[in-house]
Order: structure tokens, then C-alpha cells, then sequence
């Protein structure tokens, strides 16, 4: 794998926090169409590692690049322009505004952004936001929120705030998902529907997903290849089979082996 | 005019901020709360002095004494009837903050309906001057600046040698963590404020005897002293509080005489770049 | 009779002022207490390109809102790397920065007889055409300002105020955004300055003091946050109120202050029981 291949290429990464090395030598490449899983016990870095990717926190050593070419230096708000969107653990939807309008503030190219195009007669704003709202219901509607849409996203419980912002994400068109753990604290009835919508994503779409799971059932049924990040790097890679049969996965994280 | 008769003077007005400064940064320090009503006190125990010394005649340390320990009680009584509502029904520090304007604003309409503008002075009689060298002080001002170091002396015995004193002293290193150890925050907090509004009310009878009060001296005063804690820091509140103050105190004598017109401006433009160069202050 | 149609025009120039605080404050979430410099700046621009050049009113009246919000994008950029209360208190600064370089530095158009030479066209220039006149001008503003916050930009804006770490990882410039909106505001109060000379017929400084950006809050703080109709409601039942007052019987010296002490009681009532105000839909929180 080059730093000239199409996807999005961690090479080298290593990140420390104030006398702890969180990770080191984490080299790895995140193909379009595919659905990446990185797994791994808590603590060992997995959304440290979407941190470094998304610039929050500077890598100390390492570099990200996107289709060949190098994300240095490229501000948090330009990340999605580039290709690559995110979720957050602890979600942060926006708890004024409504459901609805979480899904339609992560839709990219608003000409009703613009103060020029939303004073102008025929600035083709009204049309463009029509279509908007079209795209976002369905999304609402793939993840059972259609019922909430109006509703402040501050009042849903954290499980549909989970499933709010994974539809947010994806709203933005990105190429690239970096999910931290899209399951985490959803309903059980829903999960399906997560990973239906993931896989529609890489299949149909053609995007590509990083999943940073810890369910192991939810990873095996989805992703393409599967990281291990523990005890400050990554102790396995490849495909689901081969990574959960792995011995130091097993004895290290898993704890038993995993039979389909 | 020479530098160093400004310099006298602008000493001078250090020991009028000072109090008034030390004071702002304990409640602020240790509580979060802006309390611009601080102004208010002030200039409350100044009104309640000149009424009762030179209107009423009454001497001046029972005067004194009183207008003081109205000024303690008043703030205390901001405190329970405004700022705990708030912060009790969800209000943060803005809301405290804006409501805290409220409070000056309602004093000073109050004070200028009373006095129609009109600066008000307490003290009676002439002064003594004493000269040394190009230098002009009044005894008055010495006599203020031993007042305000004595008081700077008590606050610093009570803030390292008594039990509240180390309590306070724990909620401005560690506001949160102070609760959990055992810290009676709400008998503390009475205690900040009584002393604090005690402070800025030693600072208003010392103010109405020797310059003069107007309705809007309070809110001025606490400016600058608010500009003296941001300066000096909130790190040690009592060298803080002195190193601003004396800083603002020449700053507003030298503006005072050589570009009056500007005296505001220098002021503010000061806060603003201290806020957006260091917070912190010099020492923080 | 005049003298309502005075009071009217009043209202509306407060109107527009408390949409344009309302804007940053209730929407955009930035705590501004300084918006009293750039209604000033409007006032004199307007005030001194029509005494000293000439210039038409209405050409005046558009510059002077385009100084506003030049002045208001010059003040917000140094601003913005500062935390919500120091962000305010910064502001707050900026209302006794102004008011010394308004003292010291404008053009000396207050006299006696108010602003002398000021040249006022037909539909300014007698009390009923001034009040339909400014009546159409805060009519337009109010609508623009719905369109504006019921928009896109609109929805971006209140996102911005809520998250704005958020903002950008969906894509979005949460800074440009706070900068813009702050322009539109600077551009609306500068507006609504030019029309304050016309109304008043005289400016000074001591107008446009602390006093005067914390009247914008109590408008906009009574009228509720994030409620254009609560920005029209506070300036005129507030003003319609302190009217009244002049009925009520008060000797004028008390006017003043039993207004002052009135909004001060307001705020402490507004902060401990409705911070929302009255139809606000966001209410002062942190």
C-alpha cells in the first residue's frame, strides 16, 4: 500500500498524550467501497485514532492521505469538502434544532447558506431545499426517526441521538465514514437497520465506512477487513475470518474464539 | 505637574481601588460570579456615610462602622435574593452576570433621583499639606493609605490563619473540588461575601470623605478595579489585586492630567487588550 | 398628535435595533453589550455626510449602514478567538472606547437647536412622512430578518450557536458564519442609527453609551430571545410603558431614573423567572 492508492491511508500514526503512548506504527489503508472495522478493548486509542485522522489532535509523527494526496494543515470545517465525515461517541447532535434539521444542516453546497443567493428573486433556494428535505426524510426513514422529525434532537434518548447522528454523517456526502461506535447504546431492533444502511453505503454508493466497533457480532456481519488497535498499536489486520482467528487477538482481546 | 506628583496621586487612587479590587477578585475567584453590583455596595456605603456623618452630624467612626456594615449586608443580601435564585433555577454566569447590572442599575437610578448628580462629599473642614521635595501629598491621603494597608493586613491574617480564610483559599484553587472535601460552601460563601461587600464599603466611606461621590462613581470604580484584577491576576489575590490597582492608579492619574478626554478610552482599550493578550493577568 | 407619531418613529428605529441585537445574541449566541457604538457610527456618518457634504439622506442613511457593518466586522475580529464571557465583557469595553472617540473625535453636529443644517428630504422631513417613512424602512428589515433566520442560513446560524465544533464536522464554517451575521446586524443597527439623527434631530455621545446597549438588551431580553416578534414587542411595550410614565404624574427629573431603576428591575426579574422572556425560544443560558 503507497501513499498513492486510492483511499484514505493512515501511514505511520503515532499519538501520545502527556507521557502516554497511546498508539505507534499504525499504518493502515481505508479502501472506498469497503467497510474498515478497527476493534479493540477501551482505552487502546480507536477514537484517539479518528482524532489524529480529523487533525482534533496533532499526530506526533505520521501522516494521513487522501487519494494520494496529504491532509496537512487542512482546517476542521474544510475535512468534509475533502471527503471525510464523522461521528462522535458522545454524539453531539445540535438539541435545538429538530430532528429534521440535524439531517438538513449536514447537506453540503446550500445556496441558502449564501446571504447572496437568499436575497436574490429566483436565487433557486426554495427548490434546492425541497429536494433537500426529500433526501433527508428518507434517511430519517432508514433509521426508524421519521416519527421524531420535528421534534428538538435534544429530546430523544441517547440511542435515536446515536442513529441521528450516524444519518447526519452520512448526510454530508463524504466519501469516507469514520463512525466511533454507531451501535453503541442503540436499540437492539434498530442495529440491523445500521448495518443495512452501512453496507448500502459501500455497495451501492461506492463510499467507504471506518467502523470503530466493539461489537464483534455487528462486525463480522458487515465489515470487509478488520483492524486490531491494542497495547499501543495494531496487533492484526485482514479479513474477519483471519483476524478473529487470529492467536493474539484471541488470547490478548477476544477472550474465546469466535465461530460463525 | 511633574511625573512624580502624579505618581503620589496615582498611588493614592491605588489605595481606593485596591479594596475594591481584592474584594471583586475574592467573589470572582472563588464563585465565578462578575459581580458588578460590587460597584453598587461600594458606593452604597459611601451615600450611608456622607447621610450620617454630614448630613446627620454623626461622628465619624460610628458612621464609618455603620455604613460599612451596611455595605456587608447589602451585598450579602444581593447574593441570597438575586444570585442564588438564578443560579438555583438553571441561570449560569451570564444570567448572573446580566442580572447583577440589574442590581447597579436600580442603585444608581435610585442615588441619582436622590442627589440629582450632584457629588456629594463628607469630609468637613481643611487638610493638612505636606510637602517633600517637587511633592504635595494631603495628610488625608497618607492617613488613607494606612487605612488601606491595615485592612490589606487583617485580610491577609484572615485568609492564612483562620478555618474560612484556608476554606476560601481552597475554592479559589479548586472551586468544585473544595465541595467535595468537606467544605461548608454555603456558610462560606456567606462569608466571601460579607467580607468582600465589607471591603468595598472600608473603600466608599474612604471614597465619599476624601474625593467625593457621584451616582455613577460606583460603576466607574468597579471598572477599573475590574481592569486592576484582570492585570494583577487572581493567582495570589491580595498581591494581584495591589500590583493592578497600583498599575490602574497611575494610569488614571497620568490620564488623568495629560489627556483627561482619553481617560476612559485608556482604560477600556487596556481591559480589552489584556483580555485578548493575557487573560490571566501578569501574574496568573 | 405629533408627538405620537415622534414616539411611533422611536419605536420603529428600536425595532430594527433589537432585531439586529436579537440577531447575534438570540440566534447567533454571541453576548454583545457594545452594540450602542455602531449605532452611533450610523448616526454620525449619516448625521455628517449630509451636514458637511451634502449628501442626500436615504445615500447618507445607506452608507451609514454600511459603516455599521464595517465598524462591526472591524470590532468582532480581534474578538473572536475569546470565550463567551470574556467575548462580553470585551464588548462591553468597546461602548466607553466609542463613546471617547465619539467625543473626542466626530464632528461637532450636536448644538442647541439640534442638528443644524441637517437637511431632510420630503418623506423625512415633517413627523407623519417620517413615521410612514421609517415605518416602510423597519417593516423591510423585519422581513428580512425572518426570511434570514427562517433560511438555511438561518438553521446554520442557530447550529452555530448551540455547537459549533459540531458545525464544522458537518462541513460547515462556524466562524463565517458568526461573522456574517454580526455584519448584517453592524449593517442594521448603523441603519437604524441614521434614522435616530432624523428622529431625534440631534445626537451627542452620551447617547450611545452603555446605557443604551444595555437598553437593547432589556428589549430584546423582555421581547425573548430568538423571536423576531419578541424583538418588536419589547421595544414597543417598554417604550409605550416609559410613555406613559409621563402621565402617570412623575416630576420629569424622576422620569429618567424611575425608568432606569424600572429596566433594572426588569433584568433581575427577567434572569431569576423567565429567561426566555416573553416569547422568546431560547433563553440566556451558561
Amino acid at each position: 500500500m503507497t501513499s498513492g492508492s486510492k483511499g484514505l491511508y493512515l501511514d505511520d500514526l503515532a499519538m501520545r498524550f502527556g507521557g502516554v503512548q497511546v498508539f505507534e506504527h499504525v499504518t493502515f489503508n481505508i479502501p472506498p467501497e469497503r467497510i474498515t472495522a478497527c476493534i479493540g478493548p477501551n482505552g487502546a486509542g480507536k477514537t484517539t485514532l479518528i482524532n489524529a485522522v480529523c487533525g482534533v489532535f496533532r499526530a506526533q509523527s505520521g501522516r494521513v492521505f487522501l487519494d494520494g494526496k496529504s491532509l496537512d494543515g487542512i482546517r476542521p470545517h474544510e475535512l468534509v469538502r475533502h471527503g471525510i465525515a464523522r461521528t462522535f461517541q458522545d454524539v453531539r447532535i445540535f438539541p435545538y434544532l429538530t430532528v429534521l434539521e440535524n439531517v438538513l444542516i449536514a447537506m453540503p453546497n446550500q445556496r441558502g447558506e449564501k446571504l447572496r443567493h437568499l436575497f436574490r428573486p429566483g436565487g433557486g433556494v426554495s427548490t434546492q431545499e425541497r429536494r433537500h428535505r426529500e433526501d433527508a426524510g428518507a434517511l430519517l426513514d432508514a433509521v426508524a426517526l421519521t416519527d421524531a422529525a420535528n421534534r428538538p434532537a435534544g429530546e430523544l434518548p441517547f440511542g435515536r441521538q446515536k442513529l441521528l447522528s450516524l444519518v447526519r454523517a452520512v448526510a454530508t456526502g463524504a466519501r469516507f465514514l469514520l463512525l466511533d461506535e454507531p451501535v453503541a447504546g442503540v436499540e437492539v431492533e434498530l442495529v440491523p437497520r445500521v448495518m443495512a444502511l452501512v453496507t448500502k453505503l459501500a455497495r451501492v454508493e461506492g463510499r467507504a465506512a471506518l467502523l470503530v466497533e466493539h461489537n464483534v457480532d455487528v462486525v463480522r456481519e458487515v465489515a470487509n477487513q478488520v483492524i486490531v488497535l491494542q497495547g499501543g498499536g495494531i496487533i492484526a489486520s485482514g479479513s474477519c475470518d483471519q483476524v478473529l482467528r487470529d492467536e493474539r487477538v484471541i488470547t490478548e482481546y477476544l477472550g474465546r474464539i469466535y465461530d460463525a | 505637574m511633574n511625573n512624580l506628583q502624579v505618581l503620589a496621586i496615582g498611588l493614592g487612587l491605588a489605595g481606593h481601588y485596591a479594596l475594591v479590587a481584592v474584594g471583586f477578585a475574592l467573589i470572582f475567584a472563588t464563585l465565578r460570579i462578575f459581580h458588578i453590583a460590587h460597584g453598587t455596595v461600594f458606593i452604597t456605603a459611601g451615600y450611608v456615610f456622607f447621610l450620617l456623618h454630614r448630613a446627620q452630624g454623626i461622628g465619624l467612626l460610628p458612621s464609618g462602622v455603620f455604613a460599612v456594615a451596611v455595605a456587608a449586608l447589602l451585598g450579602l443580601a444581593i447574593d441570597k435574593a438575586v444570585y442564588l435564585p438564578i443560579l438555583r433555577r438553571g441561570g449560569g454566569m451570564f444570567s448572573v452576570f446580566i442580572a447583577s447590572l440589574g442590581v447597579s442599575l436600580i442603585f444608581e437610578a435610585g442615588f441619582l433621583a436622590y442627589t440629582k448628580g450632584v457629588v456629594s462629599v463628607a469630609r468637613t473642614g481643611m487638610l493638612d499639606i505636606l510637602t517633600a521635595g517637587s511633592v504635595t501629598v494631603r495628610s488625608l491621603d497618607l492617613a488613607v493609605l494606612a487605612i488601606v494597608a491595615m485592612v490589606y493586613g487583617l485580610l491577609y491574617l484572615w485568609l492564612h490563619r483562620t478555618k474560612v480564610g484556608l476554606e476560601v483559599r481552597g475554592l479559589t484553587d479548586n472551586g468544585p473540588l473544595a465541595a467535595v472535601v468537606g467544605v461548608n460552601v454555603d456558610r462560606t460563601r456567606t462569608h466571601i461575601f460579607l467580607l468582600a461587600s465589607a471591603l468595598a464599603g472600608v473603600a466608599g466611606v474612604l471614597t465619599a470623605y476624601d474625593m467625593g461621590i457621584g451616582p455613577d462613581t460606583g460603576t466607574r470604580t468597579l471598572f477599573v478595579a475590574v481592569v486592576a484584577v484582570i492585570l494583577g491576576g487572581m493567582r495570589n489575590l491580595l498581591l494581584g489585586a495591589i500590583i493592578g490597582s497600583v498599575a490602574l492608579g497611575i494610569l488614571t492619574a497620568y490620564a488623568g492630567f495629560y489627556f483627561p478626554e482619553w481617560l476612559t478610552f485608556s482604560v477600556f482599550i487596556t481591559m480589552i487588550l489584556l483580555i485578548l493578550v493575557r487573560p490571566q493577568g501578569l501574574f496568573g | 398628535m405629533e408627538h405620537l407619531l415622534y414616539i411611533g418613529s422611536l419605536m420603529c428605529v428600536w425595532i430594527i435595533v433589537s432585531v439586529a441585537v436579537n440577531l447575534v445574541i438570540g440566534y447567533g449566541g454571541m453576548m454583545t453589550m457594545g452594540h450602542a457604538a455602531y449605532l452611533g457610527i450610523g448616526a454620525y456618518t449619516a448625521a455628517s455626510l449630509n451636514i458637511f457634504f451634502g449628501v442626500d439622506y436615504f445615500s447618507a442613511m445607506a452608507i451609514a449602514a454600511l459603516a455599521g457593518a464595517a465598524v462591526a466586522a472591524l470590532t468582532l475580529l480581534p474578538l473572536l478567538r475569546l470565550s463567551g464571557f470574556y467575548f462580553a465583557l470585551a464588548t462591553l469595553g468597546l461602548n466607553f472606547v466609542f463613546f471617547d472617540l465619539f467625543h473626542n473625535l466626530a464632528p461637532r453636529v450636536e448644538g442647541s437647536e439640534g442638528l443644524h443644517g441637517l437637511k431632510l428630504p420630503a418623506a423625512l422631513a415633517s413627523a407623519d412622512t417620517r413615521f410612514v417613512t421609517t415605518l416602510l424602512i423597519t417593516v423591510a428589515c423585519i422581513l428580512a430578518a425572518r426570511h434570514l433566520v427562517g433560511s438555511p442560513f438561518g438553521r446554520l446560524l442557530r447550529a452555530t450557536r448551540d455547537r459549533p465544533e459540531a458545525v464544522a464536522s458537518v462541513g460547515k464554517n462556524p466562524t463565517a458564519c458568526q461573522i456574517t451575521i454580526w455584519t448584517v446586524s453592524g449593517a442594521l443597527t448603523g441603519l437604524a442609527g441614521a434614522l435616530y439623527a432624523a428622529t431625534l434631530f440631534y445626537i451627542d455621545p452620551t447617547l450611545f453609551t452603555l446605557n443604551a446597549s444595555i437598553l437593547m438588551m432589556v428589549y430584546v431580553g423582555v421581547g425573548g430571545l430568538a423571536s423576531i416578534a419578541g424583538s418588536i414587542l419589547g421595544p414597543v411595550l417598554l417604550i409605550g410603558f416609559t410613555e406613559s410614565l409621563r402621565f402617570v404624574g412623575l416630576p420629569s427629573q424622576f422620569l429618567g431614573p424611575a425608568q432606569q431603576g424600572l429596566y433594572g428591575a426588569l433584568l433581575i426579574g427577567l434572569m431569576i423567572f423567565r429567561r426566555q422572556g416573553l416569547v422568546g425560544k431560547h433563553d440566556f443560558r451558561e
